[in-house]
Order: C-alpha cells, then sequence, then structure tokens
C-alpha cells in the first residue's frame, strides 16, 4: 500500500458489521476520531484495521476463548463472507479475506502497516515480565546476530590463548631438548642456538657413501672368513674319497681270487659275447668257434654263466664309483680355490677403493692363495668390530642431525607462532571491547530514545508532575531482559506499576506504545487506538486529547475511538487546540442493521456549509449559530463560574446564559478566527471587535429566549 | 530499512576501519556477515592480519 491518505474502509460481516459498513475518511485529514457509546461497533472498526494490516482479531485475544477464527465472522454469516477492503486517495485499493481460516490480502504487496493498541492492551508492556517486554520492543534493539558474531570473536580469543599458551610451553620444550644436544656435544660454540644453527647446516647425507663402502667391504670379508674351514672340509673329502677308492679295488682283487685264476678273463669273453648277441640276436654261427652246431640258445647259456660272475661284477663297479668320487672331491677343491681368490679380489676391490676415514683400520691385501688365507684372517679378525662401530656411529651422527633439524624447526615454528598470537591477542582483546562498547552503547541510546520519548509524550500529559524521568534498561545478567523504571519522589527507576495509579500506568502504557509506533516508519503506519481513554481523570483527559492529537500527525493515519463524552463535545464544537481532526459518531448497534454512522461532520463545519451555500438559508444558518452561541456560553459560564438559575435536566436557554455573562467577562472576551494551511494545520489570530456589543445585540432579540441547548 | 543488527554492524566496522584496526575493504566484507551472525571464529582473524601487513612498518 502506498503511504496515500485514507479514502474509504468498507467492512462486510467481520464481527459487529452485520450489514456492509462504509467509514469514509475524509481527504487532508491524518486523524479521525470515532465516537460512540458502548457496543456501537468502535472495536469492530479497529479489528477490521487489524484484520487487514495484521492478520488477527486482537480484541478477542486473552479471552480464553482458545482459537478465534470462529468468532470473526458476523452472527450468521460465514468466514467466507467476511471481508474489509480500504481504498485510499490514490485509488488504490487492498482487500483482506478469510480463506481455510487464514486472513489472505490482495495484492500482499499493497498490505498497509498497521499498530493497534486495545484498551485492554494497555498495560501489557508496563506489567509485562521483563522478558515479555523485551520481546514486545525486540525489533528495535535486537541486535542477535552481532552478538552470534561477538561470541565467535570470544570463542577465537580463547582458542588462541590456549594455542598461545600451548605454543610458549612447546618454545621451552624445543629450547630444553637443544640445549640437552649441546651440553651431550660438549657445549661447543656460543651458545646452543648458534651451534644448533651451524650443525643443522651440514650435510646429514655426507657419510652415506662412506657406510655404503663399509658394509661392502664387511660382506666381502665376511665371505673370506668361510674359506679356511671350506678348503679343510673339501680336503677331508678328497682323502675319504682316495680311501674307499683303494678299500674297493682290494676287495674286486679278492674277489677274483676266490672265484678261478683266468675268472676275470672269462668274464670279460661273456661279456663281450652278450654285446655282440645283443648287437646280432639270431646268428647261424657262433661268432668265436664259427660252429653252428651248439648257436640255438647261445644268448641264454651266455646270461646265465655271466650271472655266476656277478659277486665280481658288483666289486668292480664300486671300485669304478669309488675313483669317480675321487676325481669330484678334487675338484670340488679346485673350484673352492677360484671361488677364494675371486673373494680375494673383491675385498681388495672394496678395501682400495675408497677413501677411508682415520679412524676406521683397514687390513693388508687378501692373499690370493687360499693356503695363506687363514693367517690373514686371523690378523685381520678384529676389524669387524671397528667398522661395525665405525658404521653404527656414522648412523648414529645422521640420526641425531635429522632429531636436531626438527627440533631446531619446530622450535623457529612454535617462536613464530608464539610471536605472531602475541601481536594478534592484543588486537583482537581491542575489537571486542569495540564490539562490545559499540553493542552496549547502540542499544543503551535506542532505549534512551524510547524511553526519552515515552518521558516527553508522558509529561504532556502529566506536565510538572516529575514523573517522565522514564528508563528503560537491560539486565546484564539475563539475556533479553528488560525492565522499565520511573522516578518517584526522588527514588530512582521505581517499577512504575508498584507506585503509579491506574490512570497513570495507563497513560505510560499509552505512551509507551506511541514512542515505539512512533520508531517504526510512522509515516507508513496507520495507528489504531482503541478506547484508551477509559481511566483517565478529565484534566488529564483533556492533555491527553491534546497529545494524542498532537502525536498522531506523525502517523500516516491515526484513528482514534472513544466513548469519552467530553472529548465529542470538544470536537463538535471545534474546542481542541491541535484537535482538527475528521470526526464520525457511530449510533447505537442494533441486530437488525448492525453499525451505523450518526454524523461525521462537526457543528462548525455545518454552519460553515451553511453559510457557503448560494443564497444562504438565513433561518437554518441562524439556528446552527444559535445551537453553537448556546455551547459556547455554556462553556464560558462553566469554566468561569457564572451564576446560571438552577434547572432541572441542566437545559439552558439563551435567555439563561447571555445574562450571566457579566460585563467584566464581556470586556475580556476576544474573538479568535482559525486559519488553516493546505495541509489541515491551523493558526488564530484575533479580531479587533466588540464582543459585547455583539452579545448585547443578541440579548435583544426575543426569539432567543426560547433557544435549548441540545 | 536496515534491522538493529546490520545497523549496530555499521558502526562497528566503522569505527574498526577508523582505529586502524581492518581496512576499508575487509568492513565491507566482514558487516554483511557481523549483522547475520555468521561469522566463524576464523573469519575475524584474516582482516586483522591483512590490515598487519597493509601497516606501514618503521
Amino acid at each position: 500500500m502506498s503511504a496515500s491518505g485514507l479514502k474509504q474502509l468498507t467492512i462486510e460481516h467481520l464481527r459487529g458489521s452485520l450489514a456492509r459498513f462504509v467509514l469514509p475518511f475524509e481527504k487532508g485529514k491524518k486523524v479521525t476520531v470515532v465516537y460512540g457509546e458502548n457496543a456501537a461497533g468502535k472495536s469492530t472498526i479497529c479489528d477490521a484495521f487489524e484484520f487487514l494490516g495484521k492478520g488477527k482479531v486482537g480484541s478477542l485475544e486473552n479471552r480464553g476463548l482458545g482459537k478465534t477464527t470462529k468468532y470473526w465472522p458476523s452472527v450468521g454469516k460465514s468466514a467466507a463472507d467476511v471481508s474489509v477492503t480500504l481504498e485510499t486517495q490514490d485509488m488504490a485499493t487492498c482487500r483482506a479475506s478469510l480463506l481455510k481460516g487464514e486472513v489472505v490480502v490482495h495484492p500482499a504487496a499493497a498490505r498497509p502497516q498497521v499498530e493497534v493498541l486495545h484498551r485492554s492492551q494497555i498495560l501489557a508492556l508496563v506489567e509485562a515480565k521483563p522478558a515479555d517486554r523485551y520481546a514486545a520492543i525486540s525489533r528495535f534493539i535486537d541486535v542477535s546476530g552481532v552478538e552470534a558474531s561477538e561470541a565467535a570473536l570470544r570463542q577465537l580469543i580463547r582458542d588462541l590463548t590456549g594455542n598461545s599458551d600451548v605454543a610458549l610451553a612447546r618454545v621451552r620444550e624445543n629450547l630444553d631438548a637443544i640445549i640437552q644436544f649441546w651440553e651431550a656435544a660438549g657445549k661447543p660454540g656460543s651458545d646452543p642456538l648458534s651451534w644448533a644453527n651451524t650443525e643443522t647446516q651440514r650435510d646429514p647425507n655426507a657419510a652415506d657413501a662412506e657406510v655404503a663402502a663399509l658394509t661392502r667391504l664387511q660382506t666381502a670379508h665376511s665371505r673370506l672368513a668361510d674359506y679356511p674351514a671350506r678348503l679343510q672340509t673339501a680336503n677331508q673329502a678328497v682323502a675319504l674319497a682316495k680311501q674307499a677308492a683303494l678299500e674297493a679295488e682290494r676287495k674286486a682283487q679278492q674277489c677274483v681270487q676266490t672265484i678261478a685264476a683266468d675268472a676275470g678273463e672269462v668274464m670279460g669273453v661273456l661279456q663281450a659275447a652278450r654285446a655282440y648277441l645283443q648287437k646280432h640276436p639270431a646268428p647261424a654261427v657262433c661268432p668265436l668257434c664259427e660252429s653252428a652246431e651248439k648257436v640255438a640258445g647261445l644268448d641264454q647259456r651266455i646270461t646265465q654263466r655271466l650271472a655266476s660272475f656277478s659277486t665280481l661284477q658288483s666289486a668292480r663297479d664300486r671300485t669304478i664309483e669309488a675313483e669317480g668320487g675321487v676325481q669330484r672331491a678334487k675338484r670340488q677343491v679346485e673350484a673352492l680355490r677360484e671361488d677364494a681368490r675371486k673373494d680375494a679380489e673383491s675385498f681388495e676391490k672394496a678395501r682400495a677403493g675408497f677413501a677411508w676415514s682415520p679412524d676406521i683400520p683397514m687390513p693388508a691385501a687378501a692373499p690370493q692363495d687360499i693356503a695363506s688365507l687363514e693367517a690373514w684372517l686371523a690378523g685381520s679378525a678384529h676389524l669387524s668390530a671397528r667398522w661395525k662401530s665405525a658404521e653404527a656411529a656414522r648412523q648414529d651422527r645422521k640420526q641425531f642431525l635429522g632429531t636436531l633439524r626438527r627440533a631446531l624447526k619446530t622450535y623457529g615454528e612454535n617462536v613464530q607462532a608464539q610471536r605472531e598470537l602475541a601481536a594478534l591477542l592484543p588486537k583482537l582483546g581491542q575489537v571486542l571491547k569495540i564490539v562490545e562498547q559499540e553493542r552496549r552503547a547502540f542499544t543503551d541510546s535506542i532505549l534512551a530514545r524510547i524511553a526519552g520519548e515515552v518521558g516527553r509524550i508522558y509529561e504532556l500529559v502529566h506536565p510538572g508532575e516529575g514523573l517522565n524521568k522514564i528508563s528503560l534498561e537491560l539486565d546484564p545478567a539475563k539475556r533479553a531482559s528488560l525492565s522499565i523504571g520511573a522516578e518517584f519522589c526522588g527514588g530512582n527507576a521505581a517499577p512504575p506499576q508498584a507506585y503509579f495509579s491506574e490512570s497513570h500506568l495507563d497513560t505510560l502504557g499509552l505512551c509507551v506504545f506511541l514512542a515505539l509506533a512512533a520508531l517504526d516508519g510512522p509515516q507508513d503506519t496507520i495507528l489504531v487506538l482503541d478506547d484508551v481513554l477509559a481511566s483517565v481523570d478529565e484534566p488529564h483527559a483533556e492533555r491527553l486529547v491534546e497529545m494524542l492529537s498532537a502525536e498522531a500527525i506523525k502517523f500516516r493515519h491515526c484513528l482514534i475511538t472513544t466513548h469519552y463524552r467530553p472529548w465529542k463535545e470538544k470536537l463538535r464544537w471545534g474546542w481542541l487546540k491541535n484537535g482538527q481532526c475528521q470526526f464520525i459518531e457511530l449510533d447505537q448497534w442494533t441486530a437488525r442493521q448492525g453499525m451505523r454512522l450518526i454524523r461525521s461532520i462537526p457543528d462548525v463545519e455545518r454552519l460553515r456549509a451553511l453559510l457557503k451555500e448560494s443564497p444562504p438559508d438565513p433561518q437554518r444558518v441562524c439556528a446552527q449559530a444559535g445551537v453553537m452561541l448556546e455551547a459556547a456560553l455554556a462553556f464560558l459560564t462553566q469554566l468561569y463560574e457564572c451564576p446560571v438559575p438552577r434547572r432541572a435536566g441542566g437545559l439552558y436557554t439563551l435567555g439563561d446564559l447571555l445574562p450571566a455573562i457579566d460585563k467584566k467577562l464581556r470586556a475580556a472576551l476576544q474573538v479568535e478566527i482559525l486559519t488553516q494551511d493546505g495541509a489541515g494545520n491551523g493558526s488564530y489570530s484575533r479580531r479587533a471587535s466588540k464582543v459585547t456589543v455583539t452579545l448585547a445585540k443578541l440579548g435583544s432579540v426575543p426569539v432567543a429566549s426560547k433557544g435549548l441547548l441540545p | 530499512m536496515d534491522t538493529p543488527s546490520q545497523a549496530l554492524a555499521a558502526r562497528i566496522t566503522e569505527r574498526l576501519v577508523r582505529e586502524n584496526l581492518i581496512t576499508a575493504e575487509a568492513a565491507k566484507r566482514l558487516q554483511p556477515k557481523l549483522a547475520e551472525g555468521t561469522l566463524l571464529p576464523e573469519d575475524w582473524r584474516l582482516p586483522l592480519e591483512v590490515a598487519e601487513m597493509k601497516e606501514p612498518k618503521p
């Protein structure tokens, strides 16, 4: 909805609007006062604005009705019949209706911003619990987003403080470790860190080649160490083989001697014959004697005879096998000598192929002859342990340099981290301090502004009573808790509900509501005050009405309902200083017609309208002017306590009132002319006229005595 | 219209820049997250370190 002026509100079947009810708004008037006796429909008009702007009907809330939607339609009507339409001076329209229990506004973007204060809610904020009070104004001071970010900052400071402590402890540990290394090294150099820096510049792999050469040397040496034992074993094997061969030969000879003197030769002939027959299996004649007589079965007979010589054959086989064993054992010895020679060469290559450090002792060159190896090994056996020790020392050195380098690196990193944190943490602390300061100052300034505004408005109604020192304070010990206080008889920040009268509290509640509403885009807000003057007494009500009239013009529009009759009179007769507003009176609500307007034009406006007619009707003008004059005289006689005859019913005629204004008062009376600008703002100027003369003339008119006040 | 958090975030970042704790560029990036409450602990650190780097050295 644009911020254009209001033109017309149409209410259909919402609450008391049994029939279609149209509330017209006067162009140029930003304040509308709706007067009506109880149950005339004032709250229905307020509900209609709340229905349209907030999607609810606040007057039914907190009455123990539960969900109130079913009570929103007028009696006998359904939810589908309910609608509220607001038209503006720029011809825009916004309509709200009920659909499935929800208020639907079309167009949604045109929904007006509405703030409604019902009579029943006037003390809600003053008497609320601190947390509820905070919730009511949280939209102005809710900085939970910044608070969450502030919490993250606090968390960071906590974490980094912990990290700084850890870094500091580790710096100490790293330094202790370096000092221990330095002391173990005999405290060389000027200080542990300089020494460690120098040490870690060294190449940790410098000894790797020497360690590898040492490994190769030891391997070659250990391979040579086996040869003496292996040679001895091989020589023993040769001797044993020779002995076995001699024994086999001896046994073969013994066998020959026991069989026959020529058994050996015979067996040789038979073996040759069998070899011949295997090549020529079916000879026609004997190959030896060339006789064919006994050639059949010759092969079988030769085999039978050879079997008789098997012992001799076995002995001869064993002899041959033993001689083979001797040859094999001799070849083993030769192979061993050759291997030893090669390994001796390998050792020499390892020994002479590296420029050894002075702390690594070397033997003479290994002998090529295996026979000399044993003596050489005996002379160099002790060197193996020296080599192992040298190798371990170099490995330890390498490991030490690695450890020292890591310790120095960690030390440097932790020193750097600790330095960075030492520089960062104070700045983070400074940031946190600023965030806290600004947050407090921000919320305090808003609360002070609200409280100041409440006090200012309150002072308009209760001037000089000293009750305008209102304070709103957040409870630092509790989150989202707001207390309200007021200065009372010199006491600071006293809870107003403990000391203030009901009407003072009502005023305070209204002032708080107005101050808050004025903070939230008042130029776009339709302010609705539903019968908020109930408990205020006459003098305060006068000022309250003036205050409301003055404050209401800040808003897009202000609609005030009241059943306060003096206000009706003031509006009717145009007596409000700032009360140049639209006045609407509601007739009594009836079950047949629902809500009805009686009049919406003050009498002074009616008189003006009659005077503007062309030609004016003198009779109607005089009648209207007479009514107004009677009202003015009644006001003056009451104000200055002029003597007026007592009359039953309190109805006085012009003839009763005119004489009551004595000469002294008549001389003091002056006429002031109200002039309004285009925006509806009024100013008064005095006219140099003799009221005394005018009143005297009026007093001489006979018909005046018949006039009656309404 | 700014929410209270947005208005406060603007005031805070403005002051942090004024006191040379963060740069104006960092303030622009920081402000929306500060208002929304989405700043993580580490998000606070970087702007300060950047400002520290840009600070003229004696």
